[in-house]
């Protein structure tokens, strides 16, 4: 199987192959013997590489897996290399449209903006508090609040969309 | 006053743990309360009684005054510990024990309201001639803002019932102060229930040093040396040690009769600490934490005082039977906070649950843990998950050990501070022992993972597409149940 890893913006080719006793790995040329085990729970595993042994922590993400090996941490991401190359052009329209997530689960406090009024980029459009911590989560760029989809006292999951911006002009502008 | 014979222990998590093993020590009964997500918890298995609290929110649970002088009365306990954060600084928690008939182990109510007023508490240590940073009493946000000029920026906005680093917001300019006042209270009403805030000056790059003290109720004090507690974020400490590196003889003994002398003039009781910002050779008094601290063990491994051990006999009665003479440090400790929080996230709370733990151990280890397998990491209470403590005859072997009990702590569900401590402890600053409040700023990331990521990456796939798997999440349900009607037709 040819897999296409990208790490820190570089994408690698690498081919893996079962072995009787976990797999090859030819990367850059070189043929290394790779097993992966798992240590401790979900997140932790054993890699060793040409007998080499070293713990990694393993976390599923979106695309990839997050990597994090002593201190160093990166978001890999990981697909069978396709002999041709997929299309995935974005549409450029739907990129006016911006979905500002929780940072994390916790309590929604507040939404100190209502919709249609204008947002600045770095201004608060929620605060969110969760184990003792209150935070302000920012608008990722400046336009005009389209939907609030919390409400104050409302819990809510990590990632979840708190707010949606129009970064495009207001509707009726330009027309 | 008489020996406690059976203690309540109204907080959870490794704190809880480390006053029932004290209560072992003693001979003395425990009494562990929990919520409902901590049914399963360390402290809940070790003690000798466990009584269920209603619910998971503070409010149901580890802050529910009269519930908790309730049941420790029910329990017949004869004594409360408060452990720290919660209600161990709350003069109302330590007077409604008193008015049970119930020792509270810690300041009495009224010691603990002259400490918590942090105001009164640097005007009494100005009185006795303790140096402390200039800066106002309560403040409504009109009189903020003018106090503020006259202060000067940045300046910091810190709660008046606040401790453990909560409710603390610098500002760097006036146009910023509204809304960190706004915050600064927020938080305060969430954490302590008092809105009320005060200023301080801020020092640019301080080190964080304090002093832990012990007074008996006939106002013997003696000091058990500083901690170095520098290495912070947001105001919370990621990792003490004790000695102080870098300080001179001399600042470390005037260190000491300042918070002897503090303490005398709050007529202290019990175990408390004195905290001090050190700039140069200068120190700074800030404010007294009324309370057994997260990072006790580092003074308790250079000193073999047992502070917990300590608590309970002085709450007891007992007099303070050593001398400063008789005090003496051995060695050196670090301590290293495991909080559930993503250092690679801007240390934002991890939430999840544990599904596999590995903890460390042998020479010089010490591991202060309320981590269980199947523990749902709530984002009701604080993140800190457990503690390691290393000792060496030097800092150096302190430091190797800690290095390795980092690499031996295997914590699966949710994301730890361990990757920022391995980063720290390998900087050359930390290293050399010079390093100040600012420290934990230079954390960038620990870099990106080598060679060894790639590898790891290209194997996880294989490995996960060759491992057939069932869905975890609810969807799953729906596809097992598709693919046997279908199995079926």
């Amino acid at each position: 199987m040819i897999v296409a890893v990208t790490l820190a913006g570089r994408q690698h080719t690498v081919a893996v192959e079962e072995d009787a006793d976990g797999m090859v790995v030819t990367w850059n040329g070189a043929r290394r013997r790779v097993r992966l085990a798992p240590l401790v729970g979900s997140a932790w595993w054993r890699l060793d590489v040409d007998g080499q042994r070293c713990d990694v922590r393993l976390q599923p993400s979106d695309g990839g897996v997050r990597v994090t090996v002593g201190a160093a941490r990166a978001e890999v991401l990981v697909r069978r290399a396709l002999p041709v190359p997929s299309r995935q052009a974005r549409d450029p329209a739907a990129a006016r449209a911006v979905e500002v997530r929780a940072p994390m689960p916790g309590l929604v406090v507040a939404t100190p903006l209502a919709v249609g009024q204008p947002v600045a980029a770095g201004q608060a459009v929620a605060i969110v508090e969760a184990m003792k911590m209150q935070m302000e989560v920012p608008a990722p760029a400046s336009g005009r609040i389209a939907e609030v989809r919390v409400r104050p006292g409302q819990e809510v999951a990590g990632a979840q969309v708190l707010v949606v911006l129009h970064t495009g002009p207001a509707p009726g502008e330009g027309r | 006053m008489r020996p406690i014979r059976r203690l309540l222990i109204a907080n959870r998590g490794e704190i809880a743990v480390r006053v029932v093993r004290a209560c072992r020590d003693l001979g003395i009964a425990s009494v562990a309360v929990y919520a409902p997500v901590d049914a399963d918890a360390p402290h809940v298995r070790m003690a000798d009684v466990a009584l269920p609290l209603p619910g998971d929110a503070p409010a149901d649970s580890y802050l529910n005054l009269p519930l908790l002088v309730e049941l420790a009365r029910r329990a017949g306990a004869d004594a409360v510990h408060p452990g720290y954060g919660f209600l161990a600084e709350n003069p109302a928690f330590a007077a409604a024990c008193e008015a049970a008939g119930l020792v509270f182990v810690g300041p009495p109510s009224a010691v603990l309201a002259r400490c918590g007023d942090k105001a009164a508490a640097r005007d009494a240590a100005r009185a006795v001639g303790v140096p402390v940073l200039a800066g106002t009493g309560p403040v409504t946000d009109d009189e903020a803002a003018r106090a503020a000029t006259t202060l000067g920026f940045p300046l910091l906005i810190k709660a008046v019932g606040g401790g453990g680093g909560k409710g603390i917001h610098p500002v760097a300019a006036p146009d910023a102060l509204p809304a960190a006042l706004r915050l600064a209270r927020g938080e305060a009403q969430a954490a302590f229930g008092d809105p009320r805030v005060y200023l301080e000056r801020w020092l640019p790059a301080p080190r964080h040093v304090e002093v832990q003290v012990l007074a008996d109720a006939a106002g013997h004090v003696v000091h058990l040396g500083e901690r170095a507690c520098s290495v912070q974020r947001r105001h919370q400490k990621l990792i003490e040690e004790a000695p102080a590196p870098g300080v001179a003889p001399a600042v470390r003994a005037a260190l000491g009769e300042a918070a002897v002398a503090v303490a005398r003039a709050l007529d202290y009781r019990g175990a408390g600490t004195m905290e001090f910002l050190l700039e140069g050779d200068r120190f700074y008094f800030i404010e007294v934490n009324a309370r057994i601290q997260v990072e006790h063990p580092v003074t308790e491994a250079v000193t073999g005082c047992d502070l917990v051990a300590w608590q309970l006999r002085l709450a007891g009665g007992e007099p303070l039977d050593i001398r400063q003479a008789d005090v003496t440090w051995q060695g050196a400790a670090l301590e290293c906070r495991i909080s559930a929080e993503d250092p690679h996230a801007q240390f934002l709370p991890s939430l999840g649950v544990i599904d596999g733990l590995a903890e460390p151990a042998g020479p010089g280890i010490r591991v202060d843990s309320g981590l269980w397998v199947g523990q749902r990491v709530s984002r009701h209470y604080d993140p800190l998950l457990s503690k390691v403590v290393a000792w060496g005859p030097t800092r150096e072997v302190a430091l190797a050990r800690m290095r390795r009990a980092l690499r031996e702590y295997y914590i699966s569900g949710v994301d730890t501070t361990i990757p920022f401590h391995l980063w720290a402890l390998d900087q050359p600053a930390f290293r050399a022992g010079a390093y100040d409040v600012r420290f934990a700023e230079r954390w960038d990331g620990g870099g990106v993972p080598d060679d060894t990521a790639v590898l790891a990456a290209a194997a996880w796939f294989f490995h996960r597409l060759r491992t057939p798997r069932l869905p975890a999440d609810g969807a799953g349900a729906r596809w097992t149940a598709a693919a046997r009607t279908e199995a079926l037709r």
